[in-house]
């Protein structure tokens, strides 16, 4: 079966919803479309946390792409996610193209593709950026949407610009432009075009019940810093303060502050200790501006001759640069410099890709670490699971568990019989080691010792099992369950 | 209907539902002509509004049978009467009414005592008496029609066993039988009898199954027996939770022997407990308790019911009774005296429930304070998926989580009532309040107290989670309350009793 590809904002687009429309007039202005578009054929795998040691189903996928400078293919990255095979087509040639992942962000949900065959670029032209398109001006939109095997436009007008959650990682926000053409699943990686250039890709819709002629697309800023990021070879992800606010609208919160009433400034309420800001703010400064843009008491900056939320001028900036913060603390002055980094475990929270799940199965006994996919997968509603990834970052949960460690699932055997109840259980100690990674799992499991004694997180007996009893169980284990190998620590990255 | 107590009464609303399960009965039921000891009570109950502490929901009422006992006394479940503002008896027959009190009431164990205002209203009548069942025996379950005719539904009881009650804390003897109930007006908290002996009140009915849940006897004899002091004790625990025993690897790890059968490993002991006061230790196996040997599930050898849960056994004792516990330490064996005691709901740090009792609040400047307890997400209805997780998450694992926690219990912002000494603090919300003007509160008494010293004329608020730390003018609060009360219909600034 062959999947369009679109990332729906909150709910599912109806497929077939959307009949192709006359198309209007062809907009001149946009050039010869066909000798940029391509459209990718893409075989997926996508693993399967519940029997880690399997490499997944297969499925099969459309999207679409555009060629630009260098002769790269740009597309979104949830069209090549998970990918094992790539092939393209233009629009005017029979021949099918194998293409690789050159680069691929999955927090702006950006992809450039490189292709082996010299030939493919030969009748090909490069498509250029523009900016941010005004609100009401008018936008064409091109892809392989549902309804037919050719190449579609739609057109339409600019709704809105404004911060969105990107649902392909779904705790990433940028900015986004809202358009009212028909976006469907196929015009995921598409050029929204306007006089001739590229204003922005298509990638994600909004549910067909709840709302109607809702598109988004990435606009050229998330673009622009995409392919400025990867200059150097790598991607390093967006950065962030890591940081959470209160705003300072209430008098009396201002007054007892120090601040005069020139609604300016925002307190910092906490600071994530694996932040780049940890030790450098504290709770309760007051962040009066950022990079000399004055913050309001409602935390926006003005930026181009917008009022962006202050965040923006974070994200434009790139791994090892600064931020300087003009800061009111304990009522004095003073300015503060952060070097971005990326934090840790703010990844554990997002959804992951062209990964393969790690874990270790022990006498039957399955742990995987707590991450969004592991949950999306198995579904837990356990509390204490819940509370410790819904808490993770907020309570600094990560401090004494770097990775949250579940046992995830008993492979029923006589050795075991007697620890089904638990399951979903958070690891607390292996032997009488604190176990903060899984790592610490694999590291207490290999050590020498006649039993292992494990507890979990909270009120309940040891589990404990026997090491001639494992061993004597091992082989048993692995054939009754059809497991091909016992751990994976690392995420071994699997891009074609 | 509003739910009160739990969502067992959903199961109970629905039980006496005319539904197709009822179309065709099945069942031998029996019209007799005979005077039953039963009685109708009609109850008007009014629980107050957690949202809006300050306030009581609309009143509604119920209809249901009551039990005469002897004495003069109706038995009824508890959770009748939760909350009443007026209970009445009336006839089966003629329709005569009387105001009744409440006697006694334990919420836990779900059962009430009634007394009409003049005794005499109950002349004529046959009290029951309390009796036992076992599994196997044929019950009956009574209704009246609305001529004031009985109507005895047999039932068959199936299973006894411990389960959890409407507390959600307490778990304590059932017995299960199996039932084709019908629909009559006023079947609430309807006896089961045996002859002339009443052995249940029926807690919950689920009209899909045909399982009825009852109250047994031994539950309404200790209950009685109980009342009939002068300090009511209720049903006592040890504070001690456990896990079953049948793993051999568990057992080897102990260091058990062979020798020794049964056992379970203690997990648990809370802080201040009657196990912890009298020196039991997770880690150690339970053998017997009071000469009852304990098996690798935690059962014991009834001489009624046979293999039923030792907390059963733990439950029988009254408040303050001395039992001996055998247990296995340390590769011997010793025994330690519990003093059992029973846990008031006023001494957990989130109460497990808040009945009969006005729920205690502060409004601060539109801030509005309460105490973190269990009725307070049952506002949300099936709390533990809808409420704030956090307090959820408080709210379950609580004796893990505040064991060596000086607080007695917890202060939380539940929301605003938006004032102009609130503006910019309108979303603040379901945050939990650690001190004001650096006082740490223990408990939301504290918070008057707290707010005598403002700092700087300020009132300092610090939150557990974000924002952490905001402030209110100490004087414009002051000035604002009159303001604030009238707007929003509140009577007062504050209800800490």
């Amino acid at each position: 079966m062959t999947r369009l590809f679109l990332r729906i904002a909150l709910f599912c687009v109806i497929a077939g919803g959307c009949p192709a429309a006359p198309t209007p007039a062809p907009d001149n202005k946009n050039g010869d479309i066909k000798k940029s578009l391509v459209r990718i054929s893409v075989t997926e795998q996508e693993p399967n946390y519940k029997v880690p040691w399997m490499a997944g189903n297969i499925a099969a996928g459309v999207g679409a792409g555009f060629v630009i400078s260098g002769n790269r293919v740009m597309t979104n990255a949830h069209v090549v996610s998970n990918a094992r095979f790539l092939a393209l087509e233009k629009e005017d040639d029979p021949k099918k193209y194998v293409a690789t992942v050159q680069f691929v962000a999955h927090d702006c949900d950006l992809a450039v593709l490189k292709v082996a065959d010299p030939d493919f670029f030969k009748t090909t032209a490069s498509l250029n950026f523009g900016g941010i398109p005004q609100i009401e001006s008018q936008v064409s939109v091109y892809g392989y949407p549902i309804g037919g095997e050719r190449l579609s436009v739609t057109q339409g007008v600019v709704s809105r610009i404004d911060f969105q959650t990107y649902t392909h990682s779904s705790v990433d926000q940028h900015l986004a432009i809202q358009i009212d053409a028909a976006i469907n699943p196929g015009n995921s990686g598409g050029p929204v075009m306007q006089s001739g250039k590229v204003v922005g890709v298509a990638f994600q819709g909004y549910g067909g019940d709840v709302a109607q002629n809702v598109g988004y697309m990435i606009p050229t800023p998330v673009i622009n810093r995409f392919l400025k990021d990867i200059e150097d070879g790598v991607y390093d992800r967006y950065m962030d303060l890591s940081v959470t606010t209160f705003n300072l609208q209430n008098p009396t919160m201002r007054r007892a502050l120090g601040l005069v009433d020139d609604d300016r400034g925002i307190m910092v309420s906490s600071v994530a200790s694996a932040g780049v800001s940890f030790g450098k703010l504290k709770s309760g400064d007051v962040l009066l501006s950022i990079d000399n843009h004055p913050i309001a008491s409602d935390g926006f900056v003005e930026l181009e001759g917008e009022r962006v939320p202050m965040g923006e001028i974070v994200e434009r900036k790139f791994k090892g640069e600064e931020v300087k913060l003009h800061v009111l603390r304990d009522k004095q002055e003073t300015d503060v410099t952060v070097k971005l980094d990326a934090a840790w475990p703010f990844t554990l929270q997002s959804n992951s890709y062209d990964v393969e799940p790690r874990y270790v199965l022990f006498g039957g006994l399955l742990f995987q670490p707590l991450t969004r996919n592991f949950l999306e997968s198995y579904q837990i509603d356990d509390l204490r699971v819940r509370y410790f990834f819904d808490f993770f970052i907020s309570d600094e949960l990560y401090r004494e568990h770097p990775e949250a460690i579940v046992l995830s699932a008993v492979l029923p055997d006589p050795i075991n019989t007697y620890l089904g109840d638990f399951k979903n259980g958070i690891l607390d100690e292996i032997n009488g080691s604190k176990i903060k990674t899984l790592d610490d799992v694999a590291n207490a499991f290999r050590a020498t010792s006649d039993e292992y004694v494990i507890k979990l997180l909270g009120v309940g007996r040891p589990l404990v099992l026997e090491r001639a009893a494992v061993e004597a169980a091992r082989e048993r284990i692995m054939t009754r369950y059809n497991v091909l190998k016992e751990q994976n620590l690392r995420e071994t990255v699997n891009v074609p | 209907m509003r739910l009160v107590i739990g969502h067992w009464l959903l199961v109970m609303s629905l039980a006496f539902v005319a539904t197709p399960a009822f179309a065709a009965p099945a069942v031998k039921a029996t019209a007799k002509e005979q005077h039953p000891s039963v009685v109708r009570v009609n109850a008007t109950d009014q629980p107050w509004d957690f949202f809006h502490p300050w306030s009581k929901r609309a009143p509604y009422s119920r209809r249901a049978l009551g039990t005469v006992l002897s004495g003069g006394r109706v038995l009824v479940t508890a959770e009748l009467v939760a909350n009443a503002n007026y209970v009445e008896l009336e006839k089966a027959e003629g329709g005569d009414r009387m105001p009744a009190r409440v006697e006694c009431v334990d919420y836990e164990a779900n059962l009430a005592l009634l007394k009409p205002e003049d005794d005499k209203f109950l002349n004529g009548i046959k009290p029951l008496d309390v009796s036992d069942a076992q599994v196997g025996d044929h019950v009956s379950v009574w209704q009246l029609e609305s001529t004031g005719a009985l109507l005895a539904t047999d039932a068959l009881v199936t299973t006894v066993e411990v389960s959890k009650y409407p507390i959600d804390d307490t778990s304590l003897l059932t017995y299960r039988l199996t039932s084709s109930l019908q629909y009559r007006e006023g079947s609430f908290t309807v006896p089961v009898v045996v002859g002339s002996k009443v052995i249940g009140l029926l807690m919950r009915y689920d009209t899909r199954t045909q399982n009825v849940d009852v109250i047994p006897g031994p539950v309404i004899d200790h209950f009685l027996r109980d009342a009939a002091d002068k300090h009511y004790g209720g049903f006592p625990r040890a504070g001690v939770n456990f896990a079953p025993m049948r793993d051999p690897q568990l057992r080897r790890f102990v260091g058990i022997g062979d020798d020794i059968n049964g056992g379970v490993y203690v997990t648990q002991v809370q802080k201040g407990s009657p196990g912890d006061l009298a020196g039991i230790r997770p880690g150690d196996v339970i053998l017997e308790i009071g000469g009852k040997a304990i098996d690798q599930d935690g059962n014991y050898v009834d001489k009624l019911y046979g293999k039923i849960s030792m907390v059963h056994f733990i439950s029988l004792h009254n408040d303050g009774e001395k039992v001996p516990f055998k247990i296995f330490r340390d590769r011997g064996v010793q025994q330690i005296d519990v003093t059992l005691q029973h846990r008031a709901a006023s001494d957990y740090v989130i109460e497990p429930y808040v009945i009969d009792k006005a729920p205690k609040y502060y409004v601060l400047g539109g801030l509005v304070l309460q105490e973190l307890s269990r009725q307070y997400l049952k506002e949300w209805g099936e709390f533990q998926k809808k409420a704030p997780e956090r307090f959820v998450y408080y709210d379950r694992y609580q004796s893990e989580l505040f064991e060596n926690d000086p607080r007695k219990h917890i202060v939380i912002l539940s929301h605003v009532l938006p004032t102009p000494s609130t503006i910019g603090y309108e979303e603040l919300s379901y945050v939990v309040i650690t001190k004001i003007n650096d006082v740490p509160l223990m408990s939301l008494e504290d918070v008057a107290r707290a707010l005598q010293n403002p700092v700087n004329g300020f009132h300092k608020v610090e939150f557990e989670d974000n924002p952490r730390v905001i402030y209110l003018d100490a004087k414009q609060t002051e000035q604002d309350a009159a303001a604030l009360m009238k707007n929003y219909g509140v009577p007062a600034i504050s209800r800490l009793e």
